[in-house]
């Protein structure tokens, strides 16, 4: 039972033009039919229930959102719900709030990029400059312990030094007494980005660092003797050879972090944004959420969902993007 | 210009160079240690807040040492009925997400090793996911035709299989020799068999880096629950540490948590729950490394 063709027979090919061919497909669906049933069909099952059929309800970017009472059926309310046509969509791009989350959004990531994305490379490289075997293993455990914590934590322990009554305030106050009743970085539109900046380097900086330590790892130690040999100092030797040899990685990696631009870590700003620096803080996926579950003014789930799907198709061409970049530059794609 | 005779470098009796310990190294050892504190500080302010007493801290937050200890703000924890739930319902969640996302992630990555007709189809199918879905609102209205609402799995079942993972251990699967596979196959073992008994003990490392890395995504869950569950009962650990930190006076905590005493020392609080929820990966981290560090660089392997 449960047997799947021994693999040698496996590699016949499968010529769909021919009768013959199909007759082979089916045979070869059969022969594995219990990977297919009790292996793949778990997996797929679960994401076509989760996440394929999330997908018809785009269509509510064209309608305006009626409730269904007492309806048990999935999509009723698609059925219940009239066609406006882009209605949504011109309201959408003549809505200010829009275009404040939209900045916001890819001046995040913008910023994250320049100052979050060549961290964890020059870590990485100080870490292996690191001559304390012992040492260094110890400070890797620290620097990438906070990866794992969710933002609810960091938010929390945030909150409590940025605070009103937090360390950080009565340590500026021993400098200079007047910022007693001003200076509070969770509600300062002029600092909170960079707040947003520094806590997302403090979290994943060091997690960043592992896959160029890998790298590094990996370098011929000949490179480096040679090096030596023709007499570079450190510094020399980590410009002329650790950097070169891990900038195939490094050029991927930015690829990666464009294509992810338009998603500016809900999680994050979530967790440590108030009404007050809504102004500077506010991303589109944040905008998502109080539109769809905390607007006062009367609200259309229709035009949530709008945004959400002008976010998701941005998203997608900026993915595509990065595959074909990334295969461009010789790499593997993504998809 | 010909070089000097080499001088060789001074070594250890086991052989290795020694390396001079310039300026260069003091000041990388001075950079990357004051790094290391600007890490550790806020767990051990934290700690800190959670132990002393009120008044200690409200006279001088900014301590490096505890001039007096008090259990107080633990004891509060440990006694609020809703804490202790949402503890005990995060350790199911824990439990019973890892097992749940391991067995859907492990059955597909073993399929996606087999030349199945398909395979690519299938593959392009979860990859599509990870970059596009209908959003927000869909996903909410899909839950409450689902009838979710309101209940445990909410937080389990939409976890599913995790993409990533799912083509790495597959493609770690793949780079084991075929071989095993083969003989085994000749001796009558069904496929099966063959997970459990070759291929799961062979993959035992990387399976055991990805459980970890699902248990401390459920442990962290708090979206979903905050989406779903009305019922405060069902609340997992990090929704329940949310509400705290983000009620801005203490008396609205005490009203949530169920507790009726007069009100107490609500940083202390918020920092002890902050503490019980960190304990637990902070107590297994230093040990675990190893699986945890792992995973990212699983991925080179090609499949």
């Amino acid at each position: 039972m449960f047997m799947s063709p021994t693999l040698n027979q496996s590699h016949d090919y499968v010529d769909l033009r021919t009768r013959k061919g199909w007759k082979l497909l089916g045979k070869k669906i059969w022969q594995y039919k219990w990977i297919y049933l009790l292996m793949l069909l778990p997996g797929i099952a679960v994401t076509f229930v989760f996440k394929y059929m999330t997908m018809p309800g785009i269509l509510l970017s064209w309608k305006t959102f009626v409730p269904t009472f007492g309806d048990k059926s999935l999509f009723g309310y698609l059925a219940s719900s009239p066609w406006v046509g882009w209605a949504h969509f011109s309201r959408l791009f003549k809505e200010s709030a829009f275009w404040t989350a939209t900045a916001n959004t890819l001046i995040i990531s913008l910023l994250k990029l320049i100052f979050g994305f060549p961290f964890p490379i020059l870590l990485a490289i100080m870490i292996n400059e690191m001559i304390f075997k012992k040492y260094k293993r110890v400070l890797q455990t620290v620097y990438t312990f906070p990866h794992f914590l969710s933002w609810v934590v960091l938010a929390g322990m945030a909150i409590n030094l940025l605070g009103d009554t937090g360390v950080i305030k009565r340590f500026a106050m021993l400098f200079d007494p007047t910022v007693k009743d001003s200076w509070n970085v969770l509600y300062n539109t002029r600092y909170f980005r960079t707040l947003l900046i520094l806590t997302d380097m403090w979290k994943e900086g060091g997690w960043g660092t592992i896959l160029y330590l890998a790298a590094i790892a990996g370098i011929d130690p000949a490179l480096n003797e040679a090096a030596t040999i023709d007499g570079a100092n450190r510094f020399q030797r980590i410009v002329h050879v650790t950097f070169p040899q891990i900038s195939d990685l490094i050029v991927i990696m930015f690829i990666l972090s464009v294509g992810n631009m338009m998603n500016a870590n809900f999680d994050q700003i979530f967790n440590l944004y108030s009404a007050p620096v809504y102004k500077v803080a506010d991303v589109i996926d944040t905008y998502v959420y109080r539109l769809t579950f905390q607007s006062t003014t009367v609200m259309d789930f229709g035009f949530s969902t709008a945004v959400g799907l002008f976010k998701n198709v941005i998203n997608f061409a900026l993915i595509l993007g990065a595959n074909w970049a990334s295969k461009a530059t010789g790499g593997d794609g993504i998809m | 210009m010909p070089r000097a005779k080499e001088i060789p470098a001074p070594r250890t009796k086991k052989g290795n160079r020694i390396q001079k310990f310039n300026v260069f190294d003091a000041v990388l050892f001075v950079f990357l240690t004051l790094l290391g504190l600007i890490i550790v500080y806020p767990f051990y302010n934290t700690i800190l807040v959670s132990l002393v007493p009120q008044a200690d801290y409200t006279r001088n937050p900014f301590m490096l040492w505890p001039e007096r200890i008090t259990w107080e703000s633990y004891q509060f924890v440990f006694d609020s009925p809703l804490l202790l739930n949402s503890m005990a319902n995060s350790v199911k969640l824990a439990l019973a997400g890892t097992v749940y996302n391991m067995i859907l992630t492990v059955l597909m990555a073993y399929a996606f090793t087999k030349p199945i007709p398909g395979r690519n189809f299938f593959r392009f199918y979860m990859v599509f996911t990870m970059y596009f879905g209908g959003g927000l609102v869909p996903f909410y209205l899909l839950i409450k035709a689902l009838g979710l609402i309101d209940s445990f799995w909410v937080m389990v079942l939409p976890s599913g299989v995790s993409v990533t993972y799912m083509l790495i251990i597959s493609s770690n699967m793949s780079a084991l020799p075929k071989e095993l596979e083969e003989s085994a196959q000749l001796d009558g073992a069904s496929d099966i068999k063959i997970l459990f008994s070759i291929i799961l003990p062979l993959t035992l490392p990387i399976l055991a880096t990805f459980s970890l890395y699902y248990m401390v995504e459920r442990w962290n869950e708090w979206y979903n629950a905050m989406l779903f569950l009305k019922d405060t009962a069902k609340w997992p650990l990090q929704l329940t540490l949310r509400n705290i930190i983000s009620s801005a006076n203490f008396i609205s905590t005490q009203a949530m948590t169920g507790d009726v005493r007069p009100p107490t020392y609500g940083e202390g609080i918020k920092m002890a729950c902050i503490v019980v929820t960190v304990f637990p990966l902070m107590a297994v981290y230093p040990f675990l490394q190893r699986y945890f560090l792992t995973g990212l660089t699983l991925g080179a392997v090609k499949g």
